[in-house]
């Protein structure tokens, strides 16, 4: 059952890399000049014709754009995802360099989000009619509507203009070791605009679920028969997880994309900046090299969640429901 | 009671700021691109309501003549998706069935990938103006309307009062648009409304990245990609009241959308 | 043991339950009688201070000379967890679908007694395999277990705790024939081995002529007659009784 399971979820994260690849095949095919020079950047220049032919009859480029694609596909599955045209250096090597930027910022937001709603949702959810019940949703509509990049600004010219106590950009001081502490530091401000602005929609979304969970009939007979409170409270949470954690699910792309902005912001030097200055720059195969990534990278966090969310739900493993 | 008094509360705070928007060239002191070089960075009051930015241009008229370019990008782009979202909701939960089952997939896939990342390369390819971008939000925003549509078809479907219909032969057309479209219209309306809003924090994220309106046209967006150098020098202001109105206009029509989501809440 | 006097129940300004008074002797099966919307699954949430917000009771309900409408919540959870256990008519969602059954059986009776989960596994698989239910089902979740087995887990529970008294309120009404007549069976056994009160709510005069002692009939919030069983179906006095009476045969 598992197995089969784990099977669908990974034909269905295939197809979206494939559509995923196939939106950036498309960019380079679209984008002015000739592939080949779109293909190798700045070292274009540098090849002769007769290479260029070479290149040319390798990525099939005289034949029907679907067996370009093909070709280009296979190509890049080996690992070659070309040149940057601006830096000339592999794409995959400069986004190596950048994934860990990434998914520190990435797995410390997330972290902090999901505690920190956790803990509002759940004191919220329980205390039906109460102040934090009703405090808790102004709270979140009023922080999800705060653009993210806006309290960046407001935050640094507060903390790091006007303070100056944490460092306005960067991932380390130009000058400096490139230490832990330097670097989370720099770490503080990003990653608490993203926690601000996105806690309160999870907390609230934890918190109605909780308050549904509530209603069901098994809570009454529990508490009717003089269950402990605790562990009627765990009950309830553990099935109010699951919505919760779909919603997780569901929301991590926009997420993602908000990042995307926080990070160029702050000149975070993450795959999202990186992105970002590759399509401001036009250099097309870094361009299409950090979308693949991205789209990677939310694949592999929702294979997470929908193995986490195997792992919780009872019926889900027994093969009940889906 | 409460509810609709609030929610007439922001009724009024979005009307008030379209309102402003849409005569922003018969309200607005100065025109949004008047420059004044012997005037820049002037701080607010003295003639500058909100002050002038780096070029001496007043930040107040340049906030309505900018609020007027985002509305309209997000008010055109939310109605293309919101035709696409209907169509392709419509079709899958119309027919129902195979053609279902494949149309969710797809549109679950589509879904996972982030928009903004699809939008990023578009832009590269376009660079188009405010009506390209206009056309790019759309074309990615329809993705939650589409599904919402094709729940509430399928949920109607199966209703007393279709299945009377279809038993006394009435076209299809007139049970698809009579029936079943009509009777969607809240659940669309709540669901366009929270498009509204993302398709206005898109606009402004392209824009204050540089890579959507171009700089000559202001938007909320475009005002905030210069507040980021301002703020280094102390400008505030350039930076703030931008973001004030983004932050109030998307706050009134989440509580719009929040109050015309409840009572249908079972 | 159990003696209620002038309740009256409101919800929303509504008056639900108007005036009732009956009494639930010791060692007794008591059954309420009535249709639905009659006022007595409320009068039941009443007993067990579990009424919905809006609600509110006046009166008296003397639990051992306590009256249970004035208790403060926290006493009112002692009463609930020390000597009042109650089986629900719907035993397909009385459990929580995503807990296995053997550590909601032990927070249903284990815990409420204080014995350790080794000493409660061993005393319940007795009680299980009297009730024909094998001890697999600690390690099984509600949604593999069929409605009547999940009910018989609940008398189970009932069976542990030996609780002072025993509601329950329509217990078999979503159950078939059998299993009902099997249930009923339970019930008085239980009764009649431990000297279990039982206060038994239902809509089936059958049910009551097959295992109560004593009946309160109950007709849109008022509590109409009251009596032993024998006597109220040899001489009904109310109207309302008698036309019950009538249609049973």
């Amino acid at each position: 059952m598992t197995a089969k399971w784990i099977g669908k979820r990974m034909v269905m994260g295939t197809i979206v890399l494939l559509i995923v690849s196939f939106l950036s095949f498309f960019i380079m095919h679209a984008a002015p000049g000739d592939p080949a020079t779109a293909f190798y950047g700045g070292n274009a220049q540098t090849l002769t014709t007769a290479e260029k032919e070479r290149i040319a009859q390798a990525f099939a480029l005289d034949r029907p754009v679907l067996v370009q694609y093909g070709v280009w596909l296979a190509e890049t599955l080996t690992g070659n995802l070309g040149y940057s045209s601006k830096e000339g250096r592999p794409v995959a090597t400069i986004l190596m360099e950048r994934l860990p930027n990434t998914l520190l910022l990435f797995s410390v937001t997330l972290f902090f989000i999901i505690i920190g709603s956790i803990w509002l949702g759940t004191v919220a959810g329980m205390k039906e009619g109460s102040l934090w019940d009703r405090g808790l949703s102004t709270f979140s509509i009023a922080t999800s509507s705060i653009p993210a990049f806006w309290l960046g600004i407001l935050f640094i010219s507060f903390f790091a203009v006007k303070l100056g106590i944490f460092p306005s950009s960067g991932t380390g001081e130009i000058g400096g070791d490139g230490g832990l502490v330097d670097k989370l530091r720099h770490l503080i401000m990003p990653a608490a605009v993203l926690i601000l602005t996105h806690v309160g929609i999870y907390a609230r979304f934890l918190q109605e679920s909780i308050k549904a969970e509530s209603r069901h009939y098994y809570v009454m007979v529990a508490r009717a028969n003089g269950v402990a409170e605790k562990e009627i409270r765990q009950g309830i949470l553990r099935n109010a997880s699951m919505p919760y954690l779909n919603y997780i699910g569901m929301t991590i792309p926009s997420f993602f994309g908000g990042s995307i902005i926080v990070e160029s912001l702050f000149s975070w030097s993450g795959l999202g900046q990186l992105t970002v200055k590759a399509a401001m720059t036009k250099d097309f195969p870094l361009l299409m090299g950090g979308i693949l990534w991205t789209g990677l990278i939310v694949v592999i966090s929702l294979f997470i969640i929908d193995l986490l969310m195997y792992a919780l739900n009872p019926k889900l493993r027994k093969g009940g429901v889906r | 009671m409460k509810t609709r008094k609030s929610l007439l509360f922001w009724y009024a705070i979005l009307g008030f700021i379209v309102l402003m928007t849409v005569f922003a060239s018969v309200v607005a002191p100065y025109g949004p691109n008047d420059m004044n070089m012997d005037n820049v960075y002037g701080a607010p009051g003295d003639g500058h309501l909100l002050g002038t930015d780096h070029l001496g241009r007043d930040v107040f008229s340049r906030l309505l003549a900018g609020g007027k370019v985002t509305l309209t990008v997000a008010s055109v782009s939310v109605l293309l998706s919101l035709v696409l979202g209907v169509l392709y909701g419509g079709i899958s939960g119309y027919i129902g069935g195979f053609i279902d089952t494949i149309m969710m997939r797809l549109l679950e896939a589509f879904i996972t990938i982030p928009s903004l990342i699809i939008i990023l390369a578009f832009q590269t390819v376009m660079q188009g103006g405010m009506w390209g971008m206009a056309l790019i939000i759309g074309l990615t925003g329809w993705l939650v309307t589409a599904r919402i549509v094709r729940s509430e078809f399928l949920r109607l479907k199966e209703a007393e009062f279709v299945q009377m219909a279809n038993m006394f032969g009435t076209p299809m057309w007139k049970i698809i648009i009579g029936h079943l479209l009509r009777n969607s219209v809240p659940a669309i309306f709540v669901v366009t409304l929270f498009n509204f809003a993302g398709a206005i924090f898109i606009e402004v994220s392209l824009s204050f990245l540089g890579i959507g309106i171009p700089p000559a046209i202001p938007s909320w967006g475009n005002m905030l990609y210069y507040a980021q150098n301002d703020i280094l020098i102390g400008a505030w202001w350039i930076g703030l009241f931008p973001g004030i109105m983004i932050f109030i206009t998307i706050l009134a029509i989440n509580f719009i959308g929040e109050g015309l989501k409840n009572p249908q809440r079972r | 043991m159990l003696d209620v006097n002038g309740l009256s129940i409101e919800v929303n300004g509504k008056r639900i339950v108007e005036e009732s008074s009956f009494v639930v002797p010791r060692g007794k099966i008591t059954s309420i009688i009535g249709e639905s919307g009659s006022g007595k699954s409320m009068t039941v949430a009443t007993l067990l201070g579990l009424l919905p917000a809006g609600a509110k009771a006046t009166g008296q309900a003397l639990y051992n000379g306590r009256n249970l409408i004035t208790l403060s919540d926290k006493e009112m959870a002692s009463i609930r967890k020390s000597a009042v256990f109650t089986i629900f008519q719907d035993a397909a969602n009385s459990f929580n679908s995503s807990v296995k059954m053997g550590r909601q059986l032990y927070a249903f009776s284990g815990e409420r007694t204080g014995a350790t989960v080794a000493q409660f596994r061993m005393e319940m698989a007795v009680i299980l395999a009297d009730l024909g239910l094998s001890s697999d089902i600690f390690e099984q979740y509600p949604f593999e277990l069929s409605g009547g087995m999940l009910q018989r887990c609940m008398i189970a529970c009932a069976l542990y705790v030996k609780p002072d008294l025993l509601i329950a309120d329509e217990p078999t009404s979503a159950l078939d024939m059998v299993l009902q007549k099997e249930f009923i069976k339970l019930l008085k056994r239980l009764n009649e081995e431990l000297g279990t009160t039982i206060l038994l709510i239902t809509h089936d005069l059958d049910i009551v002529a097959e295992a109560a002692h004593e009946m309160v009939v109950m007709q849109q919030g008022v509590v109409v007659e009251t009596g032993a069983v024998k006597q109220v179906f040899e001489q009904p006095q109310h109207s309302y009784t008698k036309r019950l009476l009538e249609s049973r045969f």
